[in-house]
């Protein structure tokens, strides 16, 4: 049983790493390029003492060990196994978790790609934020890594604590039940951002521009989840595993 | 699926449906990715994944 998750959650993966691909194609790749060159462009041109020659707190005064071209190629390419490895891991986790979330079939689907999405994106977003190209940092890279994976663990205690205090609260009414499964959810949002410092700054970057390359980050991976849940749903139901008689799900773009 | 399975069922299920090396393999498997597209920092690595770790908000950078 758990070869049939797996072979849908890969399908799933591959649907999502299909359609991020393409995003990363057509807006990851050529954004991030842009905003590489508008750092250095700005660096270079400014000449208020703090010109790109100074700058070396910059990751992106070295020289690249790699041609543009590699970059274009293997950063969409691995937007598709990013995609493909979260679908197994979606996957695999529905298979064991499935018992326990709260929703019938398809739903509880979209509840575990909604806790995937808080505990490996929104979570550790919440200290170390999706940096664009020229960013600077606060700290090391293992040091962030270290708080990345730390804050991953964090997100998947409070997915476990919005999910059961939902199901807690739902046996006496359903409306109750959601407020209380946002309850650790907010908290978190609330207090996280303020009680930890800011770790990345964009010296050469508009906080505009900024804030669009964030939300593009965190659009397209919140589309990754509910590609990937909508996926494993449609393959499940074609696969007459499970028989439904609410096949009127609002269908989800693909885009 | 019935109503009333729990968590160690599934785990139970899948105990009895693979063999250890199986599950070792698919673990280790899934281990590399998640490692590969994460934190791997060798210079030709990181900078050939530049993009979509940027774009993805992945914190390597």
């Amino acid at each position: 049983m758990i070869a049939d998750y797996l072979k849908r959650g890969v399908f799933a993966g591959v649907v999502a790493g299909l359609a991020y691909g393409l995003y990363m194609v057509f807006v990851g790749n050529p954004f991030s390029e842009y905003l590489h060159d508008a750092g250095h462009d700005h660096g270079h041109g400014d000449d208020h003492g703090h010109g790109h020659d100074h700058g070396h707190g910059h990751d992106h005064g070295h020289e690249h060990a790699v041609s543009e071209t590699t970059n274009f190629v293997v950063s969409a390419g691995s937007g598709v196994l990013w995609a493909i490895f979260l679908g197994g891991l979606f996957a695999v986790a529905l298979y064991v978790l499935e018992p326990t979330l709260p929703g019938r079939d398809g739903v509880a689907s979209y509840v575990l790609a909604g806790a995937g999405f808080l505990s490996i994106s929104a979570t550790p977003w919440l200290v170390l934020p999706p940096a664009a190209p020229g960013a600077e940092q606060l700290y090391s890279i293992n040091e962030r890594l270290a708080i990345y994976v730390g804050l991953i663990a964090l997100g998947i205690l409070v997915s476990a604590l919005a999910i059961g205090a939902y199901k807690r609260a739902a046996t006496r009414h359903r409306g109750l039940g959601l407020v209380a499964g946002a309850v650790p959810i907010v908290a978190i949002v609330a207090v996280l951002p303020l009680a930890t410092p800011t770790v990345v700054t964009h010296p050469d970057l508009s906080s505009d521009v900024v804030s669009v390359y964030q939300a593009l980050a965190a659009f397209s991976q919140a589309g990754i989840w509910l590609l990937i849940a909508a996926s494993f749903n449609w393959a499940r139901r074609r696969s007459g595993a499970v028989r439904t008689t609410e096949m009127n799900e609002t269908p989800l773009t693909s885009s | 699926m019935t109503a009333n399975e729990t968590v160690g069922d599934r785990i139970d299920l899948a105990r009895n449906q693979l063999t250890p090396l199986q599950i070792t393999a698919g673990l280790a498997f899934g281990a590399a990715i998640a490692f590969t597209l994460l934190f791997v920092q060798e210079p030709m690595v990181h900078d050939a994944m530049h993009n979509f770790r940027h774009a993805a908000g992945i914190t390597c950078h």
